[in-house]
């Protein structure tokens, strides 16, 4: 992997942004991407798919008469760039003038360039071990996770999905009042789907970590020594009787929750009334034990990010403050609607406009030991995994398809699966009677185990 | 197919066959190269406002080159002939021993297109007209009822053409258009918050929101909805019969037995389907297709991202399993043909074996037959999202319109339900089937990998004997 040209990146959207201003555009502002990656999937002990990636694209969006336009292209040939600037202008002329589309000012963005290696070198986003990385290593990685994964009990039949990724990427932004940004990353990560026969059923059991740098990634034998453990586990797993009880999220499953509930605080759905919170700022929407956090600054963060999508710079945001509900997030359209600022909670990719988005989401570490969690627990459910749909943005209903372990006395009695488990957000948070210790950040939006005091279980 | 496109002057038949030999020269049995242009344009629609209007444009070159199992995939953006030429030696290095493979003279796949666009949508439509669309179905959301409160309207449209060559000697391309109007309203009464969705579109015609399906129509189908709800009840848990509206209800089908079908998961025997040819898998009865040939279909095409012809190919007859879907590799290395299931998200990708339309076939009942036959249960009219694992078939759908059944008689709205069950024996549940087959092909996307693709799924009206149903009533 060759070291993305910063500087050409940079001219690029200079050029981009002055092509805008010549079609037409009051303001404008481009954004550039230039990524590698290489991705190794694995089967049966020899490589299934090598594939290797260089992508680059750039998205432009001009505002004229405070009305938007965006387009994007990875066709970056002068005439080409000019033909799409005006394609943009004359695409906002036909949408509605509103004076809350803007971009920042260098002072509204907060300016102060810092130079890109060392900012991303002190986040911890960017390894340049990643991309000294032989592909032969890469490959052995994942060769390695199907091997122990097969090897490591005799109930593993075989592995799926078996496969690591790397890749590396810069980021640049220019507007035309001058602000410019630039940003770095790399990332790794690697996964494993191991499945079980015991006979009657096939059961699967999958793990996968990421991290930025080579050296924080999980080595392979710990990863596919939990996919078997958890394929392992799902031997014999039955279905029980529909019941109320108290349901313990493993750290995944309430992570999932937890990145779905973060959604009511974007400022957009709160401004249309389309969020269960639009009317909650201020008020206990949850147990004293929550407080859950979108931090863009963690250090080594998979979301972590210097500026936001638009250029602002980002922070450290509690949407939920000890159970009250704290803050909701805006990018600077929906901060000027509402009268407020921009959070730095703008998203983008080259390919669109900008949205509402979050850096790295968590549920803050509690003083539970998840083991006490559980004892804790007379008779009740274990989730620990659930299919990929069951959540209402609207009204925050969850209702999800869940595999795990029914508890008895405090210990997990045996596998169930063929269930739902169903509430409703703000009972959950609000029935949150213990957080675990065990906050990893393995993903961009996390959290620790959590308890919840009551879910309906539907079963047979 | 016009020789004298833009696509074809990026790759010129001597280029694409220097690639090939590049791609050929470890070794390498197989090489396909494949290049595209995509267009998309989408405008956005909130508080009444057009708040956003965007183009893209992507192009560029995907090859592939294959030893054994075994595929080396890299790909350039656009089609400077020099990075061509180096994704070709990249994807190359998958194999080692050296020799490289001999020319092929290329003979065109001309096989005639299921459907065609005299004026496809996406192109015969100027930006005011689609604009007009959306405007015209946020007036019919907004004048239904005085609790809508908000209406979103997006309408997206993307025009993509390929050419696909490999070293059997195939070239072949497509030109596929797709659009689709979605309409999201949101009510509110009290304290109570609603939202409804409804589609429209497809690989349609410009006159098609005229005469098919109009933007009044899903304006005021998408506030229904949303007015439906407020006054809906939590559903009962528990497992009980269900009774699931025709249509894009198929998408059960789709992910509970669909994806256990497709050809990798065949060959590799990670799927609860490997070697179960002449089972019973599904009810008496049971028929199930799959067919890239479905008219106006957004998972209808000419050929796939392969070049293999759309076909229709039959899964499950009278509920027994009879064959099983295929890509180009997956279908070599088992001995079988490809069925023109070879998809890919871009040139970007190495294609994978994907499903196309996906249905069960009708039976012979009305649908109130079906209905009046149940004491007590769920009629699902609209159902949202739904996934599935395949390794251990565990299903789960998102119902978001739904009514009580009781004595045969649909009763209350009920929100926030969820089927789940495992897809082993989910087919041999459903105990009638009715006449009332109908095809959506106007909204869905699938998810494999990380792969997006537009699909169509379908049934009549199905009955099942009973689903686990997710919610918080005892």
């Amino acid at each position: 992997m060759s070291d993305p040209n910063d500087h050409a990146l940079e001219t690029l959207a200079q050029r981009a942004i002055e092509a805008a201003r010549a079609a037409g555009a009051t303001h404008a502002d481009a954004v550039v991407e230039d990524s590698r990656s290489l991705n190794v999937k694995v089967h049966e002990g020899r490589i299934d798919t090598l594939r290797r990636s260089a992508t680059h694209g750039l998205g432009l969006r001009v505002i004229v008469d405070d009305a938007v336009g965006v387009v994007s292209t990875n066709d970056f040939d002068p005439e080409a760039l000019a033909a799409l600037a005006r394609h943009a202008v004359a695409l906002a002329r036909l949408a509605t003038p509103d004076p809350a589309n803007v971009m920042p000012t260098i002072d509204e963005a907060e300016a102060g360039i810092l130079d890109p290696g060392d900012a991303a070198g002190r986040l911890g986003t960017y390894d340049p071990a990643i991309l000294a990385e032989p592909a032969e290593r890469v490959i052995e990685r994942a060769l390695a996770l199907e091997r122990i994964a097969r090897g490591a009990d005799a109930r593993i039949t075989r592995c799926d999905h078996a496969g690591v990724t790397l890749g590396d990427g810069a980021w640049v932004l220019a507007n035309t009042h001058g602000v410019l940004r630039r940003e770095r990353g790399t990332s790794i990560s690697s996964g494993v789907v191991a499945l079980a026969d015991d006979g009657m059923r096939q059961q699967s059991g999958g793990y996968g970590v990421s991290s930025r740098s080579l050296a924080a990634l999980p080595a392979a034998e710990a990863v596919a020594r939990e996919a078997v453990a958890r394929a392992v586990a799902r031997i014999g797993a039955r279905g029980v009787p529909s019941a109320r009880v108290p349901v313990v999220m493993h750290p995944d499953i309430a992570a999932s929750w937890i990145g779905r509930v973060a959604g009511a605080f974007s400022g957009e759905q709160v401004m249309k009334r389309a969020s269960w919170l639009s009317e909650s700022l201020g008020q206990t929407i949850a147990a004293p034990l929550v407080t859950l956090v979108d931090d863009a600054r963690l250090t080594g963060g998979l979301g972590t990010s210097l500026f936001d999508g638009e250029g602002v710079r980002t922070g450290t945001h509690r949407l939920i403050d000890r159970g009250v509900c704290a803050r909701f997030v805006y990018d600077l359209y929906t901060a000027r609607r509402v009268g407020g600022r921009s959070t730095g909670n703008a998203s983008r990719s080259y390919t669109g406009a900008p949205g509402i988005g979050f850096h790295n989401l968590y549920v803050m570490a509690g003083e539970t030991p998840p083991e006490k969690i559980l004892a804790s627990v007379e008779r009740g459910f274990y989730m620990d995994d659930q299919g990929s749909f069951g959540f209402n943005p609207v009204t925050g209903d969850y209702s999800f398809q869940a595999q795990g372990f029914w508890i008895e006395r405090g210990e997990k009695a045996f596998p169930v699966d063929g269930v739902t488990v169903a509430s409703r957000s703000l009972d959950m948070l609000r029935g949150v009677t213990a957080v675990g210790t065990d906050l990893v950040f393995d993903g961009s939006t996390v959290s620790p185990t959590l308890l919840i005091a009551e879910m309906m279980l539907s079963g047979r | 197919m016009d020789p004298t496109s833009p696509l074809h002057q990026a790759l010129p038949r001597e280029l694409a066959a220097e690639l090939l030999a590049l791609a050929r020269a470890h070794g390498a049995e197989f090489a396909e190269v494949y290049a595209e242009t995509a267009t998309g344009g989408a405008f956005s629609y909130e508080e009444q406002r057009l708040k956003t209007s965007s183009y893209s444009v992507t192009s560029g070159l995907g090859v592939r080159a294959v030893i054994g199992d075994q595929t080396g995939y890299a790909y350039a953006d656009g089609f400077a002939p020099e990075d061509l030429r180096e994704a070709a030696r990249v994807a190359a290095r998958i194999a080692r021993d050296g020799r490289a493979g001999t020319a092929v003279a290329f003979r065109v796949v001309d096989t005639p297109a299921p459907f065609t666009l005299a004026e496809p949508a996406p192109r015969a439509l100027d930006e005011r007209a689609k604009i007009a669309l959306i405007r015209r179905a946020d007036d019919a959301a907004r004048a239904r009822d005085p609790r809508v409160h908000e209406v979103s309207i997006g309408y997206a449209d993307s025009s993509r053409v390929f050419i696909v060559a490999n070293s059997d000697g195939l070239w072949a391309g497509d030109e596929q258009h797709l659009s689709r109007l979605t309409v999201q309203a949101l009510a509110l009464e009290g304290d109570q918050r609603q939202q409804g969705l409804a589609t429209a579109g497809g690989s349609v015609e410009a006159g098609y929101f005229d005469t098919v399906r109009t933007p009044e129509t899903i304006g005021a189908e998408a506030a229904r909805i949303a007015i439906t709800l407020l006054a809906a009840v939590e559903p009962e848990a528990g497992s009980y019969p269900v009774v699931i509206a025709p249509g894009w209800g198929g998408v059960l089908v789709h992910e509970c037995f669909g994806h256990s079908m497709e050809g990798d998961t065949i060959r590799k025997r990670t799927s609860i389907r490997a070697g179960q040819v002449g089972r019973p898998v599904a009810s008496r009865g049971v028929t199930i297709v799959d067919s890239g040939r479905v008219p106006y279909s957004r998972g209808s095409f000419r050929v796939d991202d392969e070049g293999t012809p759309a076909q229709r190919t039959v899964l499950v007859e009278d509920g027994v399993l009879v064959g099983y879907l295929w890509d180009h590799l997956n279908a070599r290395l088992t001995g079988h043909s490809p069925t023109g299931n070879g998809r890919r998200s871009s040139y970007r990708n190495v294609p994978l074996c994907r499903m196309t339309n996906t249905y069960i076939e009708p039976g012979t009942h009305t649908p109130e037959e079906l209905i009046a036959s149940v004491e007590r249960g769920l009629y699902c009219k609209g159902l949202g999202g739904g996934s599935v694992s395949p390794a251990d078939g565990n299903f789960s759908f998102q119902v978001t319109e739904a009514y009580r059944i009781e004595k045969g008689r649909l009763g209350a709205p009920v929100r926030n339900a969820t089927l789940t069950g495992n897809g082993a024996d989910a087919m041999l549940k459903i105990d009638g089937l009715g006449n009332d087959l109908q095809i959506d092909g106007t909204t869905g996307s699938c998810g494999k990998d990380g792969q997006w693709k537009p699909v169509g799924v379908g049934q009549p009206t199905v009955r099942f004997t009973e689903i686990t149903v997710g919610g918080t009533q005892a």
